[in-house]
């Protein structure tokens, strides 16, 4: 086990920038989480640490020791891909002893490895078969099992479970997350799911456009996203955005939203007066009332799940969505009134989308 | 693909098992089948006639001989013919240098094939187009300037010069089919044994020979059959009666004017078995979807 040090590395293909300068550190044992929208350079990232990519600039180290000039092999890490990446002529026992009988290790070490994996990820049944007979979810678990038999220092996944379909994909998170809990080893994790980056781990990295903007434990990251991005990225549904203006008049603060309402915000909110800003609240940060509270919203569509009521309905045109715990149901069309709880608004600056300091 | 959905409700209500639609589509398959069949059957039965006819009902022309005999078989067996002294000796010669051929071919073409695929070197793509350009000059054009060549090196009437002459006309296509079989092999499972340790000769050995062996057993056939009934080259390369193949002995019963056809024609018949043979043993490794499970298509 051991801890990865990123430090302001920066990758190049070709005349492209892909990675432009990112910092970061991971503590030993850390579950780590890369996440971000596709083409952000997470993947690229992953693969400048696993020692597939050249890093172009910067410096990466593992255990303290620099590998930026260092072959994978050298590296102590192993990876789980996409998708699985098995070799399919043969079977898992040998897919799973396959980096250990290239050590050159003795059989009976070999084996004891490859036994010990396979108990942990419920493979046993399963070693003489052939991934081609495998189910995908018991194809990502050989994946797995390829990597662990390794016992490398760190662990690296890309996107493992975005080719299981959705229950799967539930069921091997925890799995993995239950794994790590027993192993500890550092694992870096790349996804664009931010479910699953919330679910996972440690340490989230929100990356966009080859930069890090935000670095942090997952519920940091949801009550006090950095910037507009970060918060519109994180949670789901995402969080509702409106655009508006800071007014203040003696000890009061308010935020005027595009058609004239006015809502109140807590005394400590920072912004100057006339300030033109974006008013954040999460879905679930906003409640229903009555009379002439809050401010008229014309519902859209109402989609119950059982559990609870997601509905979304139109603030002076723009689209808000809520969820009620409560069963609600309203006709689309019709007019109710929303308060978004102000002591757990967000205010971003709508010129460059960070948040407001308090 | 009107045909297909009647297809559909016949299996689906077997109460209607009869219709004319179906029977027309097997007419229309059989009409063209079987002329086709015939015609390629035809000189195979001549040839076979041929065979088992002693010689002076050899021409026939019947469509069955009065007495057949294996006769001729004994013949060229033991070698008791002018033209059949170095019936075995030629016999193992094709043999020898057809496979010879096959193999040295399947290894240049899987090595590069290896490289310019899988390990991406540089000016992979200039050695894809010379391949491709040595086509543009029909190989009978080649014939002298490769005879030069061979002699040059003191090669003439080696059976060396036959081989390396084969592998150079059979090379740049083997290279061509072996490259794009490659770029189908997911490169995921390159990374995923690199990361496992495997240097480039680990994984060309354990990982992408494995999956490329239909497509290796499709080029090494090729080579070796091409090279099998290979004439001009070995015509002109090779002279001495115990060092050419068999086909140009076949060729030099012509010389004669009464050839004793009915030899030539079981000698020849004896000539295409090893192919058939060679066919059929390779036929059930040139299956397909051997990479299947590797990768989430």
């Amino acid at each position: 086990m051991a801890s990865v040090s990123i430090q302001q590395t920066q990758k190049y293909f070709g005349q492209t920038h892909i990675i432009k300068g990112v910092s970061i550190d991971i503590a030993d044992g850390e579950f780590c989480v890369l996440v971000g929208p596709s083409g952000c350079g997470k993947s690229t990232l992953l693969r400048m640490i696993a020692g597939l990519e050249e890093i172009s600039g910067g410096q990466i180290s593992i255990g303290g020791k620099v590998v930026n000039n260092m072959p994978p092999k050298e590296r102590d890490i192993a990876m789980v891909f996409q998708n699985y990446a098995l070799y399919p002529h043969m079977t898992v026992r040998d897919n799973m002893a396959f980096s250990l009988m290239l050590a050159k290790r003795e059989k009976s070490v070999i084996d004891e490895r490859v036994g010990k994996a396979a108990g942990i990820l419920g493979l046993n049944q399963l070693l003489d078969r052939y991934p081609r007979q495998l189910s995908g979810g018991q194809r990502q678990r050989v994946a797995m099992g390829r990597a662990i038999v390794r016992d490398p220092q760190v662990f690296l996944f890309d996107e493992p479970l975005s080719n299981l379909d959705a229950k799967l994909r539930v069921q091997m998170r925890t799995e993995i997350k239950e794994l790590h809990q027993r192993l500890k080893t550092t694992s870096i994790y790349v996804t664009h799911d931010q479910i699953e980056a919330m679910t996972m781990a440690d340490k989230i990295v929100v990356m966009r456009d080859g930069l890090v903007e935000q670095i942090g434990t997952p519920l940091e990251l949801y009550d006090n996203p950095a910037n507009q991005f970060v918060a519109g990225f994180i949670g789901s549904p995402s969080m509702n955005f409106l655009p508006g203006t800071v007014m203040r008049s003696g000890g009061n603060v308010g935020v005027q939203l595009s058609d004239g309402v006015v809502l109140q915000m807590p005394s400590g909110t920072a912004g100057a007066d006339g300030q033109k800003v974006i008013f954040g609240t999460r879905p679930e940060h906003v409640e229903l009332v009555g009379g002439s509270e809050g401010v008229a919203a014309e519902v859209v569509v109402v989609e119950p799940t059982g559990a609870d009521t997601q509905v979304y309905s139109k603030i002076s045109g723009t689209e808000v969505t809520t969820i009620f715990r409560e069963r609600h149901d309203f006709k689309p069309g019709s007019t109710i009134r929303l308060r978004p709880d102000p002591t757990r608004a967000h205010l971003f600056d709508a010129a460059n989308g960070n948040r407001l300091a308090a | 693909m009107s045909a297909i959905p009647s297809q559909i409700v016949a299996v689906k209500l077997p109460a209607r098992p009869f219709s004319w639609r179906r029977v027309a589509t097997e007419a229309k398959l059989l009409l063209i089948g079987i002329p086709v069949l015939i015609w390629t059957m035809i000189p195979i039965y001549h040839l076979v006639l041929f065979a088992i006819s002693p010689k002076e009902s050899a021409l026939s022309g019947k469509m069955w001989p009065d007495h057949p005999t294996l006769h001729n078989f004994s013949v060229v067996f033991h070698q008791q013919h002018h033209y059949l002294f170095h019936f075995w000796q030629q016999m193992w010669n094709s043999l020898l240098i057809a496979v010879a051929a096959g193999a040295l071919t399947l290894l240049i073409a899987t090595g590069a094939a290896f490289s310019i695929s899988r390990l991406k070197v540089r000016g992979g793509r200039a050695i894809m187009n010379l391949a491709l350009f040595t086509y543009f000059i029909p190989a009978a054009f080649l014939a002298v300037p490769m005879y030069k060549t061979m002699g040059n090196y003191g090669l003439l009437n080696n059976q060396w010069a036959l081989i390396l002459a084969m592998v150079t006309i059979a090379s740049p296509y083997a290279i061509w089919v072996l490259k794009q079989a490659s770029d189908k092999l997911p490169y995921e499972l390159d990374e995923a044994a690199i990361m496992d340790g495997a240097t480039p000769l680990q994984l060309f050995r354990l990982v992408y020979v494995p999956l490329m062996m239909p497509s290796l057993v499709a080029v090494g056939t090729y080579a070796l059959l091409l090279t099998w009934n290979e004439y001009l080259y070995a015509f002109l390369l090779l002279s001495r009666d115990d060092s050419i193949t068999l086909g140009v002995a076949l060729g030099n019963f012509l010389s004669a004017d009464d050839s004793p056809w009915e030899l030539l024609m079981t000698t020849g018949l004896l000539y295409a078995l090893p192919p058939a043979a060679i066919y059929y043993c390779f036929k059930r490794y040139m299956v397909s979807g051997l990479t299947e499970g590797a990768v989430k298509s």
